[in-house]
């Protein structure tokens, strides 16, 4: 497969991945009054400041092939290291954080007061959550989405330790780009791969801007 | 109903609420100044916030959920689920039962199948209380559910909660903070003053003078042009063209006049025989309710006496055709 399809596969795949617990993470932090939320916090937040490299040794020895929870995912079918899922977990998780903050920014936009009128009616917090919460903010999940795809577009610290550079499986765009540098001749390779990222990028951030101003106009309509 | 609530909630702020009480009323209100803690109460009995020990008919629901304890909460933003029509608001409880009888009573029939967004504020409230009613609750939270209307719309959203009140017997409680809203729909209140209860008894003997602005919400039948059969009383009212049917009508306390003989040549269209059923101080006033048409009669202590007003007393009530509000059809 061409790196720019990878990419894409990539970065689909791990934004579909990291969708469930994003949700789950935004709708704990922004939603409970537990004591727990502090430390969640910090640890969701964590891939933002940490080195990309340290992440990915992190996952590297968290999915090691010699370990047991690596072995267990290639028994599966499923390794993680050197593997196209070792990218999209890279890309999953420092796409993460952004994600959650996203999500967390919809769903604050939601009065928290329809979830109460919900459950004085009778429905359960997660019958509240699939009735009420989930479809107010959805476009604000889905302009989280974008932003999240496209950072896991660009992802390459983590990538390249966890899944290795290998081309055709897991050489993504930002890996390919990085040994066209030290190609002869692979300027024009550069180039037109850089051009492929911005534009994606830019797309991306469009779909993002778009979808977030809809999702406040639509709330703000309806209030 | 039968209700014990003892609700303790302290805030960082410094608010702290330490309020217990036991009523036996099917319509309790919940009065105060802005910030006393009413609207804390009412969420402490809702279950909103927690910790409350909240007892309904014998049933202990201090430790039910939020969902799981049946009592419907409407607020002053009706709240709406904006993503669904009016008629999947309706029925959005798992208890929902038929939405008609509510629909009707509430004058809602016709916007079943319109989004919230299309609703002006006073439909929209009556929305809500629709929505409330439908999901057959054991008990009905009320916070402020008039605050913002103008006069005309408050008491036309009065005398609705009055008549769903008659007409699905749900008990109630209602917070506002302003005493003469809770007069006509409430018999048993609360006064609570920076988080503590510092009164609490009948409406009458809670609510101030001051602060008293009592009305009356009756309905009747119209019976010609401008005249509306209450109680085997008919009454001319400022009618719109072509109103027919039952209608609902509400009239002030204090723009009922009391004599103990038939006033003559006079412009009040409205002078009829009446017996007083029971008398209530209001510090220096006397309210005076009548047996029928049930309505109740504000006047100042000096004018009960000099008429020598007491339960069981034969006079004649006159009210002026334009103090007979006519706000809808029932």
């Amino acid at each position: 497969m061409d790196c720019i399809s990878l990419s894409i596969l990539v970065g689909l795949a791990a934004t579909l991945f990291s969708l469930p617990p994003a949700v789950a993470i935004a709708w704990f932090l922004e939603r409970t009054k537990s004591r727990a939320r502090g430390f969640v916090q910090t640890l969701v937040m964590l891939p933002l400041v940490l080195p990309p490299v340290v992440i990915g040794y992190l996952l590297l020895r968290a999915f090691s092939p010699r370990g047991a929870l690596g072995r267990a995912l290639a028994w599966l079918g499923a390794p993680v290291a050197f593997h196209w899922l070792g990218a999209v977990t890279a890309a999953a998780v420092v796409g993460l954080p952004l994600f959650v903050m996203m999500i967390g920014q919809a769903m604050k936009a939601v009065d928290p007061r329809f979830e109460i009128v919900s459950r004085s009616l009778g429905r359960a917090p997660w019958a509240t959550f699939w009735r009420v919460t989930f479809p107010l903010c959805w476009p604000g999940i889905l302009a989280g989405a974008a932003i999240s795809f496209a950072r896991g577009l660009g992802e390459f610290g983590a990538t390249i330790v966890l899944a290795g550079r290998i081309p055709g499986e897991t050489e993504t765009i930002p890996l390919r780009i990085y040994a066209e540098l030290d190609a002869p001749g692979g300027e024009g390779r550069v180039a037109g791969l850089v051009a492929v990222s911005v534009l994606l990028c830019v797309a991306c951030v469009v779909v993002s801007r778009v979808l977030e101003a809809w999702y406040h106009r639509r709330l703000e309509l309806e209030r | 109903m039968r209700l014990e609530v003892d609700a303790r909630v302290r805030r960082r702020a410094g608010f702290t609420l330490e309020a217990a009480f036991s009523c036996e009323t099917d319509a309790l209100a919940l009065v105060g100044p802005s910030g006393c803690g009413k609207s804390t109460l009412l969420d402490s009995v809702a279950g909103i916030e927690p910790g409350a020990r909240v007892v309904l008919d014998g049933v202990d629901c201090s430790g039910l959920p939020l969902h799981g304890r049946g009592f419907g909460y409407v607020t002053q933003d009706a709240l709406l689920f904006p993503h669904l029509t009016v008629r999947a608001n309706l029925t959005y409880s798992p208890s929902a039962g038929p939405i008609e009888a509510a629909a009707r009573a509430l004058g809602i029939e016709s916007l079943l199948d319109r989004m919230p967004r299309n609703l002006s504020g006073g439909e929209r409230r009556r929305v809500a209380l629709a929505r409330a009613v439908v999901s057959r609750p054991r008990l009905l939270l009320l916070d402020e559910p008039f605050g913002g209307l103008d006069e005309k719309r408050r008491r036309e959203a009065m005398s609705l909660l009055d008549h769903v009140r008659q007409t699905f017997r749900i008990p109630m409680i209602l917070v506002s903070h302003v005493a003469d809203e809770v007069i006509g729909l409430s018999d048993h209140a609360i006064r609570l003053d920076a988080g503590r209860i510092v009164e609490r008894g009948s409406t009458v003997a809670v609510l101030r003078a001051s602060e008293t602005h009592i009305d009356n919400y009756f309905e009747g039948e119209v019976a010609g042009r401008e005249r509306v059969r209450v109680d085997g009383v008919d009454l001319h009212a400022v009618l719109p063209e072509g109103t027919a049917g039952r209608v609902r009508l509400a009239c002030y306390a204090h723009d009922i006049l009391l004599a103990r003989t038939a006033p003559e040549a006079i412009s009040a269209r409205n002078v009829f025989p009446i017996r007083v059923a029971r008398m209530e101080a209001l510090e220096d006033l006397v309210i005076v309710e009548l047996e029928r048409p049930r309505l109740r009669v504000l006047v100042t202590e000096d004018a009960a006496r000099s008429l020598d007003l007491r339960p069981g007393t034969e006079a004649y009530a006159v009210i002026k055709a334009t103090s007979i509000e006519h706000l809808g059809a029932a």
